[in-house]
């Protein structure tokens, strides 16, 4: 595999690139005069270095909150900003790495062809586009696919594609929809390495996702969205979340029997699986160095939910 | 680092090659040599030089040869923007640092080119057949048709999904229009067909054009001063308008 290596302008940076939602909200109007609001007072500020996730149900404005950050779209009301500048203004001078939820490109390209014209508009030199783009092609595994047409891909290298065009350049902004959308479990867990790799201090990403558990690994907070409102931003972290996260289920090796000791509340869930009820991480530390200090030897705590998941379900009005 | 647009119109030409210029081509070639071999064969029998500008074959050629014009920038200018916007296209293209009315703009010059250089072909292959056909006349003329039409073509792909419909629609809605409201007589009716795109003036000047290399200036001045309009609120629209539905 490749390793990501930055491309020649990666250094010339300085300036600090905040993405920034102002009141945005946008109203789609139909000819008969039908509206729907698809995004409303959303207001929000993604910081330089961090990975954002944005999760919420099917319909919340999540790829419409991508599109108007894009210029796709123009909002109703309010801004969006990059770096002080409008959105717009920003990609058409910067560029954006974007990674859409569906991977569109002409079925009749061939996948190579495809990085060298991507590459060409990201405004790679002739030197860098043979380098840059045999490096996403090793990096996303298309080295056998790079001379079938786009219709001839699978879903799964379709999407890889569509990632790689997005790596060509070393963007100082992420985007990306859906990513996982279609790969196999061995480029699933690829990704997130990726994604781990791309990590910088100076590279914002935003990841937008149904899947919970890959916000939960990846991003440094979630900002869940439904009816297209801002429900509440979650840090991804226990230490500051661990309210939310009440119930565990504990598997213990020995000592079946002293886990009523530590655990007074605890429930029975099978063999040597306990379900347990504590109200902060402090208490739940508390009871399992009571349990080990008595002779009990635990296999593993796993909570029920996830810290994004309680506070996702909690959001949408399905605790 | 701004994206290689100029470089990237070499893309573009393959594409337009690709996408339109073939079936251009073919259906030039098709319709040239079906119609205008046998015509020719029959009329060399009855005079040595039947294909002089003001011959009676020559108006044939004239309508021929100008209706493969129509039709290619018919063709040329088929999902030139909304083909892009319905396939969801944009979304990777426009995520580089490129300008896409600078985008659009370029491709419309880009098909341009790809449409005068098969009409170059096309008209060549016809003197071969035709020898007092014009090459540099013709493409004059197929450069006039392409901003005139091409422009409303422009306008109507950024504004609707349905763009090559739309356009012939217009085109012949104008002609059939002026030709039932024209006149002294047509009162409020024939007001609005003036603003509708000056379709009629192109037989006039495709007969001039074609065939003495000059055409009268105000004709000429309304098919492009109106391509041009619309070519330049395409543009205006790309600028202020959103590419997602």
């Amino acid at each position: 595999m490749a390793e990501l290596s930055p491309t020649r302008d990666a250094n010339r940076r300085s300036t600090a690139v905040v993405i920034e939602f102002k009141n945005v909200g946008k109203t789609y109007k139909s000819l008969l005069g039908n509206s729907v609001q698809a995004v409303e007072e959303f207001s929000l500020v993604v910081n330089e270095g961090e990975i954002l996730g944005i999760a919420g149900p099917n319909g919340a404005g999540k790829s419409t909150l991508i599109s108007l950050m894009l210029g796709y779209l123009r909002p109703t009301t309010g801004t969006v900003e990059i770096g002080g500048r409008p959105a717009r203004t920003y990609v058409e001078q910067n560029g954006i790495g974007y990674l859409s939820e569906l991977v569109s490109i002409n079925p009749k390209w061939k996948a190579e062809s495809t990085l060298v014209r991507f590459a060409t508009l990201a405004g790679l030199s002739e030197e860098e586009i043979p380098h840059r783009v045999e490096y996403v092609i090793d990096l996303l595994g298309l080295g056998e696919h790079r001379d079938k047409k786009v219709k001839a891909l699978s879903k799964g290298n379709l999407q890889r594609l569509g990632l790689a065009q997005a790596l060509l350049r070393d963007e100082r902004i992420l985007v990306l929809d859906e990513p996982t959308h279609g790969l196999d479990p061995v480029w699933t867990q690829r990704f997130r390495d990726i994604v781990g790799e791309l990590r910088r201090s100076d590279r914002t990403m935003l990841i937008a996702s149904h899947n919970l558990d890959e916000l939960q690994r990846l991003a440094d907070r979630v900002a869940i969205i439904d009816r297209g409102r801002l429900q509440r931003v979650v840090s991804t972290g226990y230490e500051s979340a661990a309210p939310a996260v009440t119930r565990f289920r504990l598997t213990l090796a020995s000592g079946f029997d002293l886990v009523h000791a530590a655990f007074p509340s605890a429930e029975e869930a099978g063999k040597g699986e306990y379900d347990v009820t504590v109200q902060s991480i402090q208490e739940l530390n508390a009871s399992i160095a009571n349990l080990i200090a008595r002779g009990g030897l635990i296999a593993s705590v796993v909570p029920e939910r996830s810290v994004l998941e309680q506070q996702f379900r909690e959001a949408v009005g399905e605790s | 680092m701004t994206g290689r647009l100029g470089k990237y119109s070499l893309w573009q030409f393959r594409d337009f090659f690709m996408q339109h210029g073939i079936g251009i081509a073919i259906i030039g070639l098709l319709w040239g040599y079906t119609l205008l071999a046998p015509l020719r064969a029959a009329m060399s029998a009855q005079s040595p030089t039947p294909l002089a500008p003001g011959s009676p074959i020559w108006g044939i050629v004239l309508q021929i040869t100008s209706a493969v014009v129509s039709v290619s920038v018919l063709i040329a200018m088929n999902g030139i923007v909304s083909s892009d916007r319905k396939n969801g296209y944009y979304r990777f293209l426009f995520s580089k640092p490129i300008n896409r009315v600078l985008y659009y703009a370029q491709a419309f010059l880009v098909y341009m080119v790809g449409v005068l250089l098969i009409m170059a072909i096309l008209s060549a292959l016809l003197r071969t057949i035709l020898p007092s056909f014009n090459i540099g006349y013709f493409v004059m003329y197929a450069a006039l048709v392409y901003i005139a039409m091409g422009g409303i073509g422009f306008f109507l792909s950024v504004a609707t999904r349905y763009d090559w419909l739309s356009l012939a629609a217009v085109w012949l809605g104008s002609r059939m229009l002026r030709a039932i409201y024209s006149g002294p007589r047509a009162g409020w009716k024939g007001k609005v067909v003036e603003i509708l795109p000056p379709v009629h003036r192109l037989d006039d000047v495709a007969n001039s054009l074609i065939g003495t290399g000059s055409a009268p200036s105000s004709d000429v001045a309304w098919l492009l001063g109106y391509g041009l309009l619309c070519f330049i609120l395409g543009l205006v629209l790309l600028r202020y308008g959103s590419l997602a539905d």
